[in-house]
């Protein structure tokens, strides 16, 4: 293996923290989205890693399995965003205040 | 024998049960009828019971509670006690149901009377017939409840539902005391059969023996209204005539006297415990008899004479001489339930007079058959010679007379003392009843007896006269039939072996006690008035009044017990319930809306907070985890 698995891991890290910190701190919904994407596919990538690391086919698997909950998530998310939008008028998550007790 | 046995408890609880369910809906004639035939049927039975041989039968009904080693067992024991006890107990509901019938007959009310009236004719019979000491004790409580059922039974006037009350109550401090024997029993014989337990009472040890009698004398004073319990019997009398009769004078308060004598051989084994017995009885038979001597209602009189009769029943005992207390529980039943039955005719007759003082020769010459009887119903609670009284007591006398110890001498001048107090008391209420002029002008007029309740009386009567020759003393020819019958019981002593002469000096001495009280009363309260006491009664003096109010003990009641549970119950109600516990919950729910209002800042709402705390919580999950 050229990319040492320790590599792929810290790779892998550094995505999903930056997906955290783009849900974290974006107030924009289709931004939010875009960070949990970036997440997913950061556990993919550490997926992959193992796989390779363990020559084990299941976790490759696994993220054909993750792509297409992602895909499906988007779809919804997608039009979620779009139903919310014609309704309120924004995206901005932080004036949802629904939920407000 | 086993049919006869179960039909006699079954056919009264059966009535019960009609008179429950249809009684209001049948026809009247038809209701009272049946009251009175399942007693009847009961009667017969107990006839059967009584003179088929092959006695000492016990039959197991049905199991009632079997846990472990314990059972309550639902069987019935017909030994000679019981059986003589069982035909009492049927012959005097008879005549009173049936006199009943003509006593109730202005009432719509009829069928919860008899339903009542039945069912404490079944909880009787068991008591009287019941082995397991659980089982006897439904009975004890049964008729508890059919006594306050029935002294309540015109309930719409408070002082009635007040006396039923009252009685409620203080029989139930006496059955703590049963229930705490039976536990007791349990405990220490391993059984509850009366019958097994009076095989081991030898094997007893002495303080299990003395204990288990002290609690059976404190359940007795509570049932027979003895000290310090007795202050329900004469409220009681608020209940109508017949229930007086059957229940407050013939049966139910002997009750306690026949569950000392059922389980005699127990309490025989502590000397202390019968002299107990004694001394209760005695001391009751003296302030019942003093308490008897002012009263003014014919039907309180009655009462006060019953609980002083039941204290010689518990001085028997005391003595040992359980056949002279059960001759004395029988002859008793015959002419106190007379007596009662008669001063109900007279109440009824006066409509519902019941003052003594306002009484007086007119009600002889409009009743000159409840006259006679009366008379002979006084003959023997006085124990004028040769009536019951004079034998049951005066076997009670000897018997106490014969007891050795300093003590049973003292016990003996008491009780002898009160035996003229007795006759004194007797024709004092006689003689205001029937004879001279009422010290009281009357205003009510005289109506007729129906023809039923004057009926009914004259067998009681026959009974009141000629009991006393169920056991003659052993020197006439033939005498001592009861004791000769009941010899079998276990505990029991047939034959007092008194000497001739003692016996005869005895008997003399009663006799003369009888006809010196009887003239006394004839000097002092007689129709002509020569002492002039007659007429001194109607105005209540001191004296007569702490008497009349039977020694203040009501008023000691109310000062020691009412009075402070009365306090520590506002107490715990306002202070306790209301103050404390109530106000303290009202804190603690105070404190909710508090926590909510709190908590209710930290959902702002806003997504990317609850964002971030979901991450933080997560990231402090995997911290934990990690570490």
């Amino acid at each position: 293996m050229i990319v040492s698995y320790g590599e792929v891991l810290g790779l892998a890290v550094c995505l999903f923290f930056m997906g955290m910190i783009c849900v974290a701190t974006r107030r924009n919904l289709i931004m939010i989205l875009i960070g949990v994407e970036i997440m997913l596919n950061a556990s993919g990538i550490a997926f992959v890693g193992a796989a390779l690391r363990w020559r084990s086919l299941d976790g490759q698997a696994f993220v054909l399995f993750l792509m297409a909950v992602a895909a499906a998530e988007v779809a919804v998310g997608l039009a979620l965003i779009v139903y919310a939008h014609r309704h309120t008028g924004t995206i901005n998550g932080d004036k949802y205040n629904l939920m407000k007790g | 024998m086993k049919t006869a046995l179960i039909t006699l408890l079954i056919a009264p609880l059966l009535g019960a049960l009609y008179q429950i369910v249809f009684g209001n809906r049948s026809p009247r004639r038809l209701a009272e009828v049946v009251s009175c035939a399942v007693i009847l049927v009961s009667f017969v039975m107990a006839t059967v019971a009584f003179f088929l041989p092959g006695q000492q039968e016990t039959i197991v009904l049905g199991h009632w509670i079997t846990v472990d080693t314990f059972s309550a067992t639902m069987d019935i024991h017909c030994d000679s006690l019981a059986a003589i006890m069982a035909l009492m107990v049927t012959f005097v509901s008879l005549l009173i149901t049936i006199y009943s019938v003509s006593y109730m007959s202005h009432d719509h009310d009829y069928a919860r009377y008899f339903a009542y009236l039945n069912l404490f004719v079944f909880f009787m019979l068991v008591i009287v017939l019941a082995d397991n000491l659980l089982f006897l004790f439904l009975g004890w409580e049964g008729v508890g409840f059919c006594s306050y059922a029935l002294i309540g039974f015109r309930y719409e006037a408070l002082a009635n539902a007040r006396a039923g009350r009252k009685a409620f109550l203080l029989t139930r401090i006496g059955d703590i005391g049963l229930g705490i024997a039976i536990s007791l029993f349990f405990v220490t014989c391993h059984t509850l059969s009366i019958t097994a337990i009076n095989a081991q009472a030898t094997s007893l040890s002495a303080g299990a023996a003395m204990t288990l009698g002290f609690l059976l004398l404190w359940s007795a004073t509570g049932k027979s209204a003895q000290l310090p319990l007795l202050v329900w019997l004469p409220d009681a009398m608020a209940g109508p005539t017949p229930v007086s009769a059957l229940i407050h004078a013939a049966t139910m308060v002997t009750a306690g006297v026949y569950l000392l004598i059922r389980l005699f051989p127990v309490i025989s084994q502590a000397p202390e415990v019968l002299l107990a017995i004694a001394s209760v009885g005695t001391a009751t038979a003296l302030f019942a008899a003093c308490a008897a001597m002012v009263q003014r209602d014919i039907k309180r009189v009655l009462a006060y004479s019953t609980i002083s009769q039941v204290g010689y029943m518990f001085l028997a005992i005391g003595v040992g001489d359980i056949i002279g207390s059960m001759f004395h529980l029988l002859t008793h039943a015959f002419f106190k339930s007379l007596l009662f039955l008669s001063a109900g005719a007279v109440i009824h007759a006066l409509h519902d007079e019941r003052d003594i003082t306002k009484m007086g020769e007119s009600v002889r010459r409009h009743l000159p058959a409840v006259f006679i009887v009366f008379l002979a119903g006084s003959l023997a609670l006085g124990g004028v010679p040769p009536a019951a009284g004079f034998f049951s007591k005066g076997r009670i006398l000897l018997a106490t007379l014969q007891h050795g110890g300093m003590a049973y001498k003292a016990i003996w001048v008491c009780a002898t003392f009160t035996a003229l107090l007795t006759t004194l008391y007797t024709f004092r209420l006689f003689f205001m009843v029937f004879t001279g002029k009422p010290a009281v002008p009357r205003k009510s007029g005289i109506r007729a007896v129906p023809q039923l309740m004057e009926w009914v009386l004259w067998p009681l009567a026959l009974f009141a006269l000629f009991a006393g020759f169920l056991n003659l003393p052993h020197l006439q020819a033939g005498g001592g039939w009861l004791a000769g019958y009941l010899a079998g019981t276990p505990g029991a002593v047939a034959d007092l072996h008194a000497t001739p002469s003692l016996e005869w000096a005895v008997e003399n001495g009663d006799s003369l006690l009888a006809l010196g009280g009887l003239i006394l009363a004839y000097f002092l309260y007689g129709p002509k008035n020569i002492l002039g006491w007659r007429t001194l009664d109607a105005s209540a003096r001191k004296a007569t009044t702490w008497l009349f109010s039977g020694f203040g003990l009501d008023r000691l009641y109310e000062i020691f017990w009412v009075t402070p549970y009365e306090k520590i119950s506002q107490f715990l109600w306002h202070t306790v319930d209301e103050t404390f516990l109530d106000q303290g919950l009202l804190r603690v729910t105070n404190l909710f809306p508090l926590l909510a209002n709190t908590l209710q800042g930290f959902s702002s709402g806003i997504l990317s907070t609850s964002i971030k705390m979901l991450l933080f919580g997560f990231a402090a999950f995997l911290i934990f985890l990690a570490v």
